[in-house]
Formats: C-alpha cells, structure tokens, sequence
C-alpha cells in the first residue's frame, strides 16, 4: 500500500525541543499531516523508552500503535487514520579523525524494544544518555554503524541531514568529501542518506558516488506542528522489514516530499550575526573570510554540493523517485492573509481547512485547486497553484537562518483579491 | 639504528651499559622511548634478551614498553622480561617453587583473618590493611598484631596460598637463602622505571637481584614521587648514588610535552622542594598561552566553566549551541577530541561537583579509579587468570604479552580505557604517566591543596610533587581553578587559594575573576585579588 513516513523526530526529552513531544501529541499530529509511521526519535533516552513502552504496543508488523486509553478524540474526521510507531534514535559522535575535529549525526532504526534495549546497553558504557534525547558520544562514526550492525541485521544506521556544515557527515565544518572517507571498507552497509532540508534530490544527483544511495527525507521535528515537513513516499509492505527494504533496494520507495532547499536554514553561506548572506560563488569572491567580521563564513549545503558533485547543475538520473516540494500549510496561510505564522487567526484556518479537505499532505498536494478555493479562498487557491509549480520567491537560509518564502508580490495580492470579488 | 630519533642526552643513557647509573627523567622527557632504546642497544651488542630485564610500575607501562620493544625490535624483543615488580615475584616463585600455590584475593584475606579478630569483618578488614603496610614497609609491629600476623601466616601456608604482598616477600626469603645462588646470575641488565615509587620490600627485592655482577640502572624523577601513602619512599631515589657506589648519572631535560610557559611555570614551582635532584627542563615546543586562573564563586560554577571552556574548543556539541551567540567555532582549526581534555582534582570528594556539569551538558566522561567495584572485579580477573598459569602443569610462558596484558597487579592507572573517547576525571594521584592537550585542575584552593582537610600531618613537599605531576600533565592548556566556597564532606569551607599559586611568576598566569551572582566572565589582570 502507499504511505507516508516521517523517521526521524525528537521526544521531549532533546535539548531544545516542545515539552509537547508525546507519544500522544505525536500520534495526533502524524494523523493532521497525512503520516502512517511516524519515527519515535530518541529511543535511547531512559525515560522516552520507558514511556514509549507504556504506551506503545506491537503492531504485529514489527512496527508500534499508541494503546487505546492514550488516544485522544479531537481529530477531525476528515483526518482519523491509522499511526504506526518505528523505533528510531539519533546519535551525535564527536570525534577526531585523521586530525580534524568530526561530529556527525546519524539516525537509526531498530525492529523491536528488545534490539533497542540491547543497543542502548552497549552505548551506555561509551557516553551519557541521560543527558539528551540525543547523546553525545566520543565514538567514531564508523564503530557506531559496527555497533548498530553487531544488535540486529535488521538495523539500520542513516547519517542525518547529510549535508549541514555542522553536524554531517559532508558538512564542511566538520564531516568528511565522501562517504568512504567515514564509514571505510563498512561504506557498503550505508544504504541511504537523509538530504536535510537544505538539499532536495536534485542537488544530490549531481553526485554520481550517490547513485546507489537512497535518498531519504524527514522532519526532525522538535515540536509538533513541524512534524512532516519533510517525509517519504513508500509502496510497499506495511512493516518495518518491508520499509527497510525499500530503503535498502529502491523497489517501494516511491520518493519524498521536500522544502524547498532555499528556505532550509543552511542553504546559501553566511555569518548569521553579520547579516551577510552569499551564494558559493560570492563566498570563493570573498576568500571564505566575512567581509564584515572578516572570520570564516559559515558553508553552506548549496556550497558543498558545488564542491562534491561531478555533475552539472540539471543532471536527471534516468530512474529517479517522485519528489514534491512543500510549503508547510501554515506559513501559506499566514503569506496569504498576511499575518504571523503562530497567530490564532492561522491557527483557526488551519483546523478548518484540516476539517473540510484532509490531511495537511492531501491538501499540499493532492486536492483538486478548486476544492481549495470552495474550502478556502482564492488567494489560498493560487498560493497552493504556485507552490504546486515552484513559482514562488525565496530568499535563501544562512549560517542557521530560516529562507524567507514570498508568494505573493503585494500588488498581486490585492489584483487576485479584486478578480474574486468580480465573481 | 637504535641511535636514531634521540636526543644527546637520551643517547648517553642508552650507550651507557655498564655500572650502577641512575638516568634522571623529568616529565615528558622521552623516558619511556630511552627504555626502549637502551633495550634494543643491549640487545644489538650481543645481550641475551632472558638477561634483561624492564620492570616497571604500572602493567600499562609494561604494555606500552611491551609493544614499543616489538615494533622496534621484532621478534628479537621475546624473552626481555618486561613487567611489574609482582610480576616479577610471580616469575620467581614459578622458577624456584616446587609445587602447586594459590594467590588469596582481598576477600579470602578477610575471610582467613575474620575468624581470628573475633568473627569481625570491619576488623578482618583493618587487619588485613596492617599486614598489608607490614609487608610493604618490612616495618616493624607490636605483639598484638603479631600475634595475628604469625596466625594468618600460618593459615595461608596450610592452604597453600600466598596473598599478592608475598608475591615480593616470598622471593625475598628465597633468593636471601642459600639455593638461590645460581639463579641470579641470569639477572645482568635490570632497569627499573619510576624508582622514586620503590617501597622498602621491592628495595629489598632489587638489592637482592642486583648483585655484584649485574647494572643496575634506574630512571625516575624525585619530583614525581606521590605515592608515600602506599610505602613509597623518594629517599631511596635520592639515595641511590650512595647505595650503589661508582655510580653515573645522566639527567633527560628535554621536554617534549608541554609550552614553554607550562614548562617553566612549573619549574618555579617544584624549586621550592628542598628533598630533591635539582634540574631544569628545557621546554622542546612554543610558548604557548598563559596558564588561566580562574576564580569561580563555588564548586557548581567550577564544573560550568569547564564544560564551557571544553565546549568552546570542540566547537559546540549542538545545534543549540550554535545559535548563541558565546560559543566560537573553531577557535584552532578544531582537532580536539574529547580525550584531548582531563580534569584533575586531589581528593575523590570533589569529583560529584564537576560531574553533576558534564551530566547536565551530555558530553561523554569518564572517572579513573573511583569505582571501587571496577577495580575489584579487574584484579579478581587478574587473580583468577594467574591462578590458571601457575595451577596449569603445562610449560607456561609468562613472558608472553597475553600474560602481560592480563597481569595488572593493582595499579591504579591501568585502569584507563583508552578505546573510550571521553573526557578525563581524575585524581592527582590517578594522573601519573597520563598526558593531555588541555589540563583542568580543579580545587586550587589552600586545604585541597596541599591537602589538609582530613588529615593530621602533610607533607608539603609531597602535595608540591602532586600538584607539580598534575600541572606537567598538559600539552597546550593548563587552567588552575579555585572556588572561593567549597561544599565538601558535608560542609561549607571559605578557603584562599592555594599558596602554591603564589609560586607561579606572574608573567606566566592571567587570571580570570566570575563574580558571584552574574556569570559573566570578566578579565582581571589585579594579581591583588589572590
């Protein structure tokens, strides 16, 4: 069967992260944005894997659903479905290589409570899990996918957000030119790469090394509301092997749904603090030094993968997955009416839009346009036409700084405004 | 070959072959890389490897000297006994015993002794420690603990056991007696690392071994002695040109370890000890940056400065992090790895402090030697292994490194892990042999050190050597702490800084004040406020 999967989230017990991140709130929120199987996150927390196994019970598919007397029943009904648990964990390994400092994030799945348990034995004797939803461990990327591998052959390792200059594994701080580079004669076992939401397939198509690579899209959500703002396209098997094996072969994963690169927070390069924001190009002008600050800028995803690629910008793999690129459903209410994106005005919308079309994805992508104008209106009706088509400004993220979208020039506002009130 | 990638001084210790000689070796001197040298030099003249021997404090010493030798000399490194003093015993006792033996455990001691201090295990237990420093010191003891003492001798010997103290004295009563004779003429090259530790019954052990015929050459530093507590006596060190007459003296000044600044700082410290062999080390490296004092309002902020100073280097450990706008990125080109960084403080009672703030922050830590149970459980393993040796009726080869890795005989510092990746908290007496880029010492404060709280007597030139050991453990960094209050034992103590501090020149320190309740950091270069 066909659905979507977010796999990577964060519990309440992350740094920096909603107090909301329940098992409750995320069941609720998986079923507002159109997600069959959700990512726990942070499995190797204590007290979230204490909690998850109160609450969760087998699904029988190696997967998990929320036990009946935690399910809440204020969801609309135009969105009630099932939600589908998988076990999944980030991990931070900061360590030094070849004399540079790494520090690479990387998710992981595991079938079942017992592999989960059994992983986060081995990884208590090597750092802290108390301390974060995602510890912090000094251990070499590449003993951690050994680790994980030696648990359960159904496990699975993933470097997060590949390309983010911080924490990845080619990010240009602090990760590595290759996966090989990392992972080594064990480069075999990494199956997928989790783009992040400054790339989008395009970008890592222009790395043929990544042919074989599938290309993975999730949220990682630290509340709610941010659950699914990137997520994955399967046909296959409702199961945890069946989902692993599409990640694995390609055969089932139908693609992603993506941000637009732009407004990812480390699209272009920049200093955040300086103000400064530039293209590769502009950066490599510049020495790599801030014209303001004149200290190393901050090097973006859009830069690493100009660096990386073997491959001209437009270069389209023969068979390659689906991929729509989304605006999450809020901001486009809140470009539409023009008003903050956490007001309760975007709120309301929002619910009602919710209650009368479906799901956040069905209406991102799905609903015919003219549903949309009859549920919403005109404005809604074309923001979403735009979106559908990439017409749309963005000014790109730097240095940890959201993009900034614009859909709508105010003169076109007001002249799509004036066309409706004819009708 | 052998005399390559040494130093002149260095070249000297491993050229000189004959006659007593005692090789003066400061921290970061290539001490352990001499040791090798010297090895493969004797061996390269014609020395048979089952005539040297390298005995050496800790079993990770070994280990290191143990994998160093092979690389250097391949197979020709078989048959060098390398190894700690127990070893050592252990190794003589095979060779001069008939018959089977076992080796009692700190449980079975208590166990034997419980029923002769009346069925008291808190008693068992002390009697066990006293007999323990009796054979340690070869002291002398009063009718009552003898008493004891003859009994629970007697009651090993039915069993056919020794306790690991015997692992010493046992050779010492046979290689004292007349069948010994023959046997100790295989002992010709004998080197023994970090003498100044020597307790009074490994003393008596070597003076045995080294007979006329053999030289004897020992390396160490009687600025590095910190372990009175345990038997140890820097006397013996200073001594040694006395004891063994016609003796010659090379001294290792170049360090290769720490800044100039560090180096120096720490030169001007130790001079104010008078039992000492004077000697200036030469720093090999830069200069390096100031030594940072930093004056914290309490033992909690202690612990967040240096999570924040260690965050600060490794260039953020989250994304969080990142968006304030404090933390620098990549202040050096960013290579440290949490094993870059050690915190260094002299009593365990201070370590929960500092580890409440890394359990807070996430970073990966680890403490040396706290855990009792862990120490326990490696030596139980270390027994039982031994036992199986000399309980097997096989040809046993204890020489071999699967022996050695295994025969850690209760020293402290084998006890680090050094496949772990995480930051170091320890004692200053855990910290020996240890060195690291960044160094924090914690608890600089008059009572810490020197260390007076909980004790009768100190000496002080001991608490300079711990506290000297400590600030020559940092390669790049070294940053001396002091809290102005102190929650300890149960208490709130108000201590000035450590007067160690005071013998720090000035122009090697910049001092760094955080005032009490904002926790803004604030430079004060006023050398007035300490």
């Amino acid at each position: 069967m066909r659905f979507v999967a977010d796999l990577h989230i964060h519990s309440k017990y992350s740094r920096a992260t909603s107090k909301d991140m329940s098992p409750e709130n995320i069941w609720r929120w998986a079923q507002l944005k159109g997600i069959t199987v959700i990512g726990t996150g942070d499995f190797t927390h204590p007290s979230w894997f204490k909690e998850l196994n109160e609450k969760l019970e087998p699904a029988g598919n190696d997967l998990f659903r929320l036990k009946k007397e935690f399910r809440s029943d204020d969801i609309p009904d135009s969105c009630k479905a099932d939600v589908f648990f998988l076990l999944s964990a980030e991990i931070s390994c900061i360590y030094n290589k070849k004399g540079k400092t790494r520090k690479i994030h990387s998710i992981i799945f595991v079938p079942s409570f017992a592999d989960a348990a059994k992983l986060n034995i081995a990884l208590s004797k090597i750092g802290n899990l108390k301390a974060d939803g995602r510890p912090i461990l000094g251990l070499d990327a590449k003993e951690l996918l050994k680790i994980v591998s030696d648990i359960s052959g159904n496990s699975m390792l993933v470097p997060a957000h590949a390309w983010t200059p911080h924490f990845s594994v080619f990010g240009a701080e602090s990760g590595f030119d290759s996966l090989e580079e990392c992972f080594e004669e064990l480069t075999p076992y990494i199956h997928a790469i989790e783009t992040g939401l400054s790339s989008d397939p395009p970008m890592n198509w222009r790395l043929s090394t990544l042919d074989r690579i599938t290309l993975i899209s999730n949220s990682d959500a630290h509340s709610p509301s941010k659950i699914g703002r990137e997520a994955n396209i399967f046909d296959t098997g409702l199961s945890y092997k069946s989902i692993i094996e599409a990640i694995k072969t390609k055969k089932g994963f139908i693609g992603t749904i993506e941000f637009f690169p732009e407004e990812g927070k480390y699209h272009y390069d920049g200093h955040r603090f300086c103000g400064v924001s530039f293209s590769p190009e502009e950066t490599m002008r510049h020495n790599y030094l801030c014209p303001v600050c004149n200290r190393k800028l901050t090097v973006g995803v859009m830069h690493r993968v100009e660096k990386l690629s073997d491959r001209e910008n437009g270069f389209k793999p023969q068979e390659s997955p689906l991929y729509y690129s989304i605006i999450p459903l809020p901001e486009i209410i809140a470009e539409t009416i023009k008003i903050g994106v956490n007001s309760k005005a975007v709120e309301n919308e929002y619910q009602k839009l919710l209650q009368k079309l479906g799901n956040e994805f069905k209406i991102l992508i799905d609903v015919p346009l003219e549903d949309i104008r009859k549920a919403g209106s005109p404005l809604l009706q074309e923001a979403i036409s735009r979106m559908r088509t990439g017409d749309i400004h963005i000014s790109p993220g730097f240095d940890g700084e959201y993009g900034k979208i614009k859909i709508f020039e105010p003169i076109e506002r007001k002249e799509i405004k004036g066309q409706a009130m004819l009708f | 070959m052998f005399l390559k990638g040494i130093n002149d001084s260095q070249k000297q210790a491993v050229m000189t072959t004959e006659g007593p000689m005692l090789i003066i070796a400061g921290p970061g001197t290539g001490k352990t890389l001499t040791i090798i040298h010297r090895l493969a030099y004797l061996i390269n003249q014609g020395v048979k490897p089952e005539n040297i021997f390298a005995i050496t404090f800790t079993n990770r010493a070994a280990k290191e000297i143990k994998e160093r030798a092979g690389t250097l000399l391949g197979r020709n490194s078989v048959g060098v006994f390398i190894g700690t003093f127990h070893l050592l015993g252990l190794r003589i006792l095979k060779d001069m015993l008939t018959g089977n033996f076992v080796i009692y455990n700190r449980d079975k001691q208590v166990n034997l002794l419980k029923p002769l201090m009346q069925g008291s295990i808190t008693k068992a237990q002390q009697a066990a420690d006293r007999i323990s420093r009796i054979k340690n010191f070869l002291g002398d003891m009063d009718d009552e603990i003898k008493e004891v003492y003859e009994k629970y001798q007697s009651e090993l010997m039915k069993n056919s056991a020794l306790d690991f103290d015997d692992l010493i004295l046992k050779p010492i009563e046979i290689l004292s007696s007349d069948v010994a004779g023959k046997y100790m003429d295989s002992f010709n090259y004998i080197m023994v690392d970090e003498y100044q530790d020597i307790n009074p019954a490994q003393y008596k052990l070597l003076r045995l071994l080294a007979h006329n015929k053999s030289t004897l050459c020992v390396i160490g530093d009687s600025d590095q002695a910190i372990y009175a507590f345990r038997g140890a006596d820097v006397k013996n060190f200073l001594n040694f040109e006395k004891d063994f007459e016609d003796s010659k003296r090379i001294t290792l000044t170049e360090n290769y370890r720490s800044t100039g600044v560090i180096l120096n700082a720490s030169n001007a410290v130790i001079k104010n000890n008078l039992k000492r062999i004077d000697k200036e080390l030469k720093p090999q490296g830069e200069k390096g940056q100031p030594i940072n004092i930093i004056s914290v309002p309490n033992e909690k902020t202690e612990g967040e400065i240096i999570v924040k100073e260690i965050e600060k280097r490794i260039g953020g450990t989250s994304h969080y992090q990142l968006m304030q706008p404090g933390i620098s990125k990549n202040p050096k080109g960013c290579s440290y790895s949490f094993s870059d960084f050690a915190i260094i403080f002299r009593t365990n009672a201070q370590a929960k402090a500092i580890e409440d703030a890394f359990s807070t922050s996430g970073i990966p830590y680890q403490i040396i030697g706290k855990s009792g149970n862990l120490q326990r459980k490696e030596i139980e393993d270390t027994i039982s292994y031994l036992k199986a040796v000399i309980n097997s009726n096989g040809s046993t080869n204890y020489y071999s490194p699967s022996v050695l890795d295994e025969a850690s005989l209760l020293t402290p510092a084998d006890f680090f892990d050094s496949r772990a990746d995480a930051v170091t908290l320890m004692t200053l007496h855990m910290a020996k042999g240890l060195e690291f880029r960044v160094v924090f010492i914690a608890g600089v404060e008059d009572g810490l050190i020197p260390y007076t709280m909980k004790k009768d007597s100190t000496d002080i030139e001991e608490e300079r050597r711990l506290f000297y050991v400590g600030m020559t453990r940092a390669k790049d960094e070294l940053f001396l702490i002091h809290a102005r209050k102190r929650f300890i034992y149960g208490q709130r103590f108000i201590q000035p800084p450590s007067p160690f501090i005071k013998e720090i020149p000035e122009e090697f320190t910049e001092y760094r004040f955080i005032p009490d309740k904002t926790k803004r950091f604030k430079k004060d270069n006023q050398a007035g406020l300490f």
